[in-house]
């Protein structure tokens, strides 16, 4: 195995289908090759894609030779006062070049400073600061990609004193001043607002109707911390019913865009998730008929 | 107005720190910390300790995916308290987490010099270079008729390279077959520690680790043309410490296993 091929320009200019994809992991790389499944499209995350060769690279290499693809990256640190990572940039513009896909998205979060990563998704203090820091850091990913970025609202557990701006005013502000456009992940939206005590219309509201390219779906777990309820994004679970009735207030607000069902542990059969999106697909279409 | 690089350093420094616990059983976070977040200090403390968790189990999952062998031979409960602590003093460095284990095998080996897990650190070790074999990229072949256009006087000037994925290592233990008995789910052979270590060419065939027993001539050679040297030297080399080396034997053999790709 060479250095993979470049999908055709065709492929690599289409948009994805403004339906929904499945998250991409390794423990369905080998029946995604031998079945081909009905899937609109794939979302990987980039950074397990980051070596020279080796089974993972070779397998969507040839995935990609069959669908349109996303690329998620979770470890770029773009909240971060490091500077930014200059060597993880690099092969991240390996992985786009080498896998054209039709976006590249990552989170609004940090998770190093001084050289040492925590490897999760850190939420930003939303103040003035962080905002100017964060979309700088943002515009200078996408000068460095040649490309747009789609940046990711996280879920989180904490907020800070020092915030002086709700999150939804954050990111639609980072959107503005960066150029980005966003992934609204509804699941994280509907986990921060049960978690800081906020109303989910709210937070759709407040994001621009145009900024949004993509929305992501996912499950959580509720756990007990301290005597109060605590949601916790385990990606690991499916769809609750709140947040499926988030995703068609989203489709009312922002129309039908790629919408990925994630999960990232206990990771069911490739079934489970296909049937996860036909559900998204079938919300998607039943408002389009209403519409209509 | 504390400063974002200030909130970021003191944040981090409260999710790396050392637990008396291991990090998931323990709330107990750094006061700097604590003042930072939005909420009365028990309840900013558990919701920390939700991000405390969540940072040493992403290492810890990253670690038993790169060291599987050692993950079986330790059990999970001893491997989350290790990871933990490898953690605390190794923070990752990167936002990829592939790299992030490759000071656990020196830190096994020290952890365990001289008591009877000795062996732990070769392990680690050996699985370490198999996942460095196995993520790089495949050259493209031999191409023995360009060889064969080479006249024979020039052949002492060639410069052999290796394949890329070629991994030499030498233990004190049965590493190997350690190895191969604790990957699988089959129940663990019976091995003799005292059995003699390996010395071994670690490869990459088709996705797959592959690993040849080497001579002590030939570990000399391949080190010789790792370094660059022309055969002729690095035949000189082996020679010097094997006296039963014999170069033609053992570039057909490197050649047809994959070791040796292009000159």
């Amino acid at each position: 195995m060479g250095e993979p091929m470049a999908p055709s320009l065709a492929q690599a200019t289409a948009p994805l289908p403004a339906s929904a994809g499945i998250g991409l992991r390794a423990a369905h790389h080998v029946e995604v090759l031998a079945d081909s499944p009905d899937v609109a499209w794939f979302e990987a995350h980039t950074e397990n894609y980051f070596a020279d060769g080796g089974a993972h690279v070779a397998c969507l290499s040839r995935i990609r030779e069959r669908y349109p693809l996303s690329l998620h990256g979770v470890g770029l640190s773009l909240g971060s006062t490091d500077p930014l990572n200059a060597q993880h940039l690099a092969r991240l513009k390996r992985a786009v070049d080498r896998f054209a896909p039709a976006l590249v998205s990552e989170h609004l979060s940090w998770s190093s400073v001084g050289g040492r990563f925590a490897n999760d998704l850190l939420p930003l203090p939303y103040t003035e600061e962080a905002l100017r820091h964060v979309s700088g850091r943002i515009a200078q990913a996408q000068d460095a990609l040649g490309r747009q970025l789609l940046i990711e609202n996280v879920s989180s557990y904490v907020t800070y004193r020092c915030s002086n701006l709700t999150e939804w005013e954050f990111l639609a502000g980072v959107a503005v001043e960066s150029g980005c456009a966003i992934l609204l992940d509804l699941n994280n939206i509907f986990v921060s607002a049960h978690n800081h005590g906020y109303d989910c219309i709210d937070y759709l509201e407040g994001i621009p109707v145009g900024a949004v390219q993509e929305f992501h779906l996912a499950g959580h777990t509720c756990i007990d911390e301290g005597g109060e309820s605590l949601l916790i994004d385990t990606h690991g679970a499916p769809v609750c019913d709140a947040v499926w009735d988030l995703y068609r207030h989203a489709l009312q607000r922002f129309g039908a865009r790629p919408t990925l069902i994630e999960w990232d542990t206990n990771i069911p059969s490739l079934e489970v998730l296909m049937a996860e999106a036909r559900r998204a697909d079938a919300l998607e279409a039943a408002l389009h008929d209403l519409a209509a | 107005m504390t400063s974002l690089h200030e909130l970021q350093s003191r944040l981090l420094d409260a999710l790396l720190s050392a637990s008396a616990e291991h990090a998931e059983s323990s709330p107990a976070v750094s006061p700097p910390a604590l003042s930072l977040i939005a909420a009365p200090v028990p309840a900013a403390a558990s919701r920390l300790a939700v991000y405390r968790h969540t940072v040493h189990a992403n290492v810890a999952a990253a670690l038993r995916s790169t060291y599987p062998a050692v993950w079986r031979l330790v059990g999970e409960d001893y491997f989350r308290g290790v990871a933990h602590d490898f953690i605390v003093r190794h923070p990752s460095e990167c936002g990829d987490l592939t790299p992030v284990g490759a000071l656990f095998p020196a830190y096994l080996a020290r952890l365990h010099e001289r008591d009877e897990y000795a062996y732990l650190g070769e392990v680690a070790r050996f699985e370490w270079l198999i996942q460095e074999a196995l993520l790089v990229a495949e050259p493209p072949p031999f191409d023995l008729a360009r060889l064969r256009l080479v006249p024979p006087a020039a052949y002492d000037g060639l410069r052999f390279v290796l394949h890329p994925a070629l991994r030499l290592f030498e233990s004190r233990y049965p590493v190997r077959r350690i190895w191969e008995s604790n990957v699988g789910t089959a129940e663990p052979d019976s091995i003799d520690l005292a059995g003699g270590g390996d010395r071994l060419a670690l490869l990459q065939q088709r996705l797959q680790p592959h690993f040849h027993a080497v001579t002590t001539g030939e570990w000399r050679w391949l080190e010789a043309l790792e370094a660059g040297e022309p055969f002729a030297a690095s035949v000189e080399a082996a020679l010097a410490s094997d006296a039963g080396f014999e170069a033609a034997g053992a570039l057909r053999r490197f050649v047809s296993i994959g070791a040796i790709v292009d000159f």
